[in-house]
């Protein structure tokens, strides 16, 4: 009994969509949530970094496996609470863990733009607020294209690990199947869909790279 | 003078290198590599000691040193279990290993040792006491596992479930029971047994099972060890060694072997 491509193919498509909904919420809530951090992270209330700083600390120091574990059972080990949503505990970990590395590269992008152009700014009338938001963030989102472009791709592949919480994505069909049927092929074809998914991510980078390459 | 001291130092370290090299090769017995699932009490587990234990290792244990082979256990994914096997990685899976006609295809068996079952593990205050109270719940398994297969074969009890929870290994499938994340666990009846017994847990083994099945051990097609250790199994249940190891785990004789 040989494999039904035509099946697995559709059955590994309909997991794409998995494998896409967490890319994707966890950047819709990461992204802002990491530029959130990098404020406080560089805030002058002493408390409030000290909390940010820990939590890049634990966010970054431990396993995201181990996260996604402890975001599906805490809440029934801890609270007693039972029944949740794994999915949504999948997405509240892949969130919390990719805003403390998105929060780093912000903070790197910020700091990279001179004092002088705050007093510039400041010279010419412009607000904090504006400041920030029309002269720095531009600029910033500029620099941090590169290393955003690698988080990303990490992320795409890091969603094959919400199967620790049994939900159903890419890797687990291949996976599935090759123990099924004993066979690597299934393992290989799911490692060609994370390529063309990375494939087209590095194609938007390239792409907005471009379009933001102005003044040269 | 210096020069002397760097090279003697150099011809001791290559010397002294060498010798262990040869000390290694020239030992004179054949190495066994056993593929274990490290979570599969109480066939084969790790212990609070962090040390491989099991009924399936200690007769693996018993058999090597008769046919005096050195053994060594490799935990290994029990999802690539048999390309961990055909490309040679472990030379045998041994871990409440269930025969299966598809299995038999690809892996050559020894005679069967044991009988097992598929069984449905609830919480006891649950309520549910038949399969047919399952219908829309959701289930939790190991996936690869012959509970997963079971559950294929038993295509209207899988039709009628709210949804299937796939883990790595059984220990997080009870943890989602136990998180009520999933209402019942399918799995190896003497590893149920043994769980439940073992961690004191309220939770119970429905009477209805999905599927008698035996365990054997797994060796590659054409593989003369194969023969090897299936009579030393039928030697070990003749002179009562297999009866003793089944009783320390089980606390009855449960092999099938030699009978």
């Amino acid at each position: 009994m040989g494999i039904d491509y035509a099946s697995l193919l559709r059955s590994m498509l309909e997991a794409s969509g998995t494998t896409l909904a967490i890319f994707g919420l966890t950047l819709l809530f990461g992204l802002p949530l990491g530029l959130l951090a990098a404020a406080g992270r560089m805030s002058r209330f002493k408390p409030l970094r000290w909390f940010v700083t820990a939590y890049l600390q634990i966010m970054r120091g431990t396993p995201l496996m181990l996260q996604l574990f402890f975001f599906c059972y805490g809440p029934y080990y801890l609270f007693r609470i039972s029944g949740g949503s794994r999915f949504t505990a999948a997405i509240v970990a892949f969130v919390l863990n990719y805003a403390a590395y998105f929060s780093e590269i912000y903070r790197a992008g910020i700091e990279s733009i001179p004092v002088g152009q705050y007093e510039a700014a400041g010279a010419l009338g412009f607000t904090r607020r504006q400041t920030f938001f029309r002269i720095i963030l531009p600029q910033v989102i500029k620099r941090i294209l590169p290393p955003m472009g690698n988080e990303f791709m990490t992320l795409v592949k890091d969603t094959s690990l919400a199967r620790v919480i049994a939900i159903v994505e890419l890797f687990t069909i291949a996976e599935k199947t090759s123990s099924n049927y004993f066979s690597t092929v299934p393992l290989l074809i799911a490692g060609v869909f994370y390529f063309v998914m990375n494939a087209a991510v590095g194609k938007c980078f390239a792409y907005a790279e471009k379009k933001l390459d102005y003044y040269r | 003078m210096r020069m002397k001291k760097v090279l003697a130092l150099v011809l001791a370290l290559v010397i002294g290198c060498s010798s262990a090299l040869l000390g290694c090769t020239g030992s004179s017995k054949t190495k066994v590599i056993v593929g274990v699932d490290n979570g599969f009490p109480p066939m084969g587990f790790l212990n609070d000691q962090n040390e491989l234990v099991g009924f399936d290792i200690d007769v693996a244990k018993v058999v090597f040193e008769k046919l005096g082979m050195e053994v060594e256990f490799l935990a290994i994914d029990w999802n690539a279990k048999e390309q961990e096997l055909n490309t040679k990685k472990v030379d045998c899976l041994w871990n409440g290993y269930t025969i299966t006609d598809e299995r038999k295809e690809k892996v050559n068996f020894s005679d069967p040792y044991m009988k097992n079952a598929q069984v449905v593990v609830v919480k006891k205050d649950s309520g549910y006491t038949s399969l047919s109270d399952l219908a829309g719940k959701k289930l939790a398994l190991q996936s690869g596992s012959s509970a997963a297969d079971a559950l294929e074969e038993a295509a209207d009890f899988k039709a009628s479930l709210g949804g299937i929870n796939e883990f790595g290994d059984n220990m997080k499938a009870f943890m989602d029971l136990e998180a009520g994340m999933s209402d019942a666990v399918l799995l190896d009846q003497v590893v149920a047994d043994y769980y439940i017994k073992s961690n004191n847990k309220d939770w119970i083994v429905l009477d209805e099972k999905l599927a008698l099945e035996e365990y054997g051990v797994g060796f590659r097609k054409d593989d003369p060890l194969r023969d090897k250790v299936n009579d030393t199994l039928k030697e070990l249940a003749a002179d009562g060694t297999l009866a003793k190891i089944s009783t320390e785990w089980f606390g009855a004789d449960v092999t099938t072997i030699g009978k």
